[in-house]
């Protein structure tokens, strides 16, 4: 496989995931760059031209709820979940716990037969 | 910090105006906390480095693009019947100005270069025109509520085509191609049929009486067609009484055409302004010859579908 190819389809595979990751991180609010240091922090790296616009197109669906505020001689537009935001995080978190239960045997169960 | 306003102006101008000034100052802010984080760790930044972490960010038309998506003119499921509309379209305007500009040519003898370049530039004009056209109906249609996405809800499993049946199938580019040449027939014939005698006076070959009499016969098959092919759009599937339609339609054209062909003359000619270099009985001779050619499809869809009307009593049989 070519690294364009694997690039191509790690993207795919990220790109669902990072909503996820982006709503569980804005329970608390955050501004564009204090959710991408806490999101690199946890592991998940997603560049800005990906991050900036996800959140406002979370933003225009309403699951995000945002307001400017001045802090440190600057201002700066903080993004929070909001109560709609809230009931899809619910409602995907156990979507993605079933999946990763399932897709976990399933990788499980391949790499035994592999060995 | 004159680059970061420089690059935030470059992003918006590529963004429409209501989220031009809203997406510009949510960028600065942004990329201003990237580059204060950055000069934390390392120290006050060069103008290097700050054009550094704004080319990691990407070209300013690139991130307008992700901020704000162009939602393309015309939509991706009109996208096959629109390219099959232009090409149909703009093939038929080319045979015609090809037809229209040889018979200026044998009228008036000019030269070789000025015979090419009234196709091109005869072409040219209407192909504009055409595209314009076609495109701007294609864009209105993209933006009204899509059809299929009620069929998407409400299709059933059992209303699938039979393995059998799926050789019934008629594909987009055929209606497409008899839909447009139904009505550019009708179009031209109906064009044809209405000019008044003050437009008919400067004409040097004409229709005869005759001719226009029989063509006028063939208009409301040609309506039939058009009608038969938005049908077609519709079902996409052929069945017995469509089968039987298409067939009774190509008989009737095969008739006129080949009617019109052996009880000429088709052409009435001002043999006064004929040019000698081309006899008119010649030009006779090649308007017999297209007709009997052009009566081979409809003739040859005339066998095609009484072999499916057979397979599809068949298939029900079986």
């Amino acid at each position: 496989m070519t690294t364009a190819q694997l690039d191509k389809m790690r993207f795919e595979l990220r790109r669902g995931v990072l909503v996820l990751a982006v709503l569980a991180s804005l329970k608390q609010p955050h501004y564009g760059y204090s959710l991408r240091k806490q999101l690199q922090d946890g592991g998940v790296d997603i560049d800005e031209g990906t991050l900036y616009p996800l959140i406002r197109r979370l933003a225009d669906q309403e699951l995000l709820t945002s307001e400017w505020r001045q802090g440190e001689g600057r201002e700066r537009r903080y993004y929070q979940l909001s109560e709609l935001g809230s009931q899809l995080l619910a409602q995907l978190t156990d979507e993605w716990q079933n999946l990763n239960n399932a897709i976990g045997k399933l990788l499980l169960a391949n790499s035994g037969e592999i060995e | 910090m004159d680059l970061v306003k420089r690059y935030v102006a470059a992003v918006q101008r590529e963004l429409p105006d209501n989220k031009r000034e809203e997406i510009g100052r949510e960028l600065e802010a942004n990329i201003m906390d990237q580059l204060d984080a950055q000069a934390e760790q390392n120290g006050p930044l060069t103008d290097n480095a700050i054009a550094s972490v704004l080319k990691a960010m990407g070209h300013p038309r690139q991130v307008a693009q992700q901020f704000a998506p162009i939602a393309p003119l015309i939509a991706s499921e009109h996208m096959q019947i629109y390219r099959y509309t232009l090409f149909m379209v703009l093939g038929i305007l080319l045979v015609l100005q090809v037809f229209n500009s040889t018979a200026n040519w044998l009228e008036h003898d000019f030269g070789l270069l000025l015979f090419v370049k009234s196709i091109l530039s005869g072409f040219i004009e209407d192909a504009s025109f055409a595209f314009t056209t076609i495109t701007l109906g294609f864009i209105v249609i993209s933006r009204a509520k899509p059809q299929y996405l009620q069929q998407a809800k409400e299709w059933q499993v059992e209303q699938l085509p039979s393995l059998q049946a799926s050789k019934q199938h008629i594909s987009l580019q055929d209606i497409v191609t008899d839909l447009i040449t139904d009505t550019f027939l009708l179009a031209v014939i109906s064009y044809l049929l209405l000019l008044s005698p003050e437009d008919l006076a400067g004409k040097t070959v004409w229709l005869t009486a005759h001719t226009q009499q029989v063509l006028l016969l063939g208009l409301p098959l040609l309506v039939v067609g058009v009608l038969l092919s938005l049908w077609q759009l519709s079902a996409r599937q052929w069945n017995k009484g469509m089968q039987l339609l298409n067939i009774v339609l190509n008989i009737g054209f095969v008739v006129i055409m080949l009617y019109l062909a052996f009880n000429g003359p088709l052409l009435q000619i001002d043999q006064q302004n004929w040019p000698q270099i081309y006899g008119w009985e010649r030009l006779q001779h090649a308007a017999t010859w297209a007709l009997l050619i052009g009566a081979c499809w409809p003739a040859y869809e005339v066998i095609r579908d009484v072999i499916r009307l057979r397979r599809l009593s068949l298939s029900k049989i079986g």
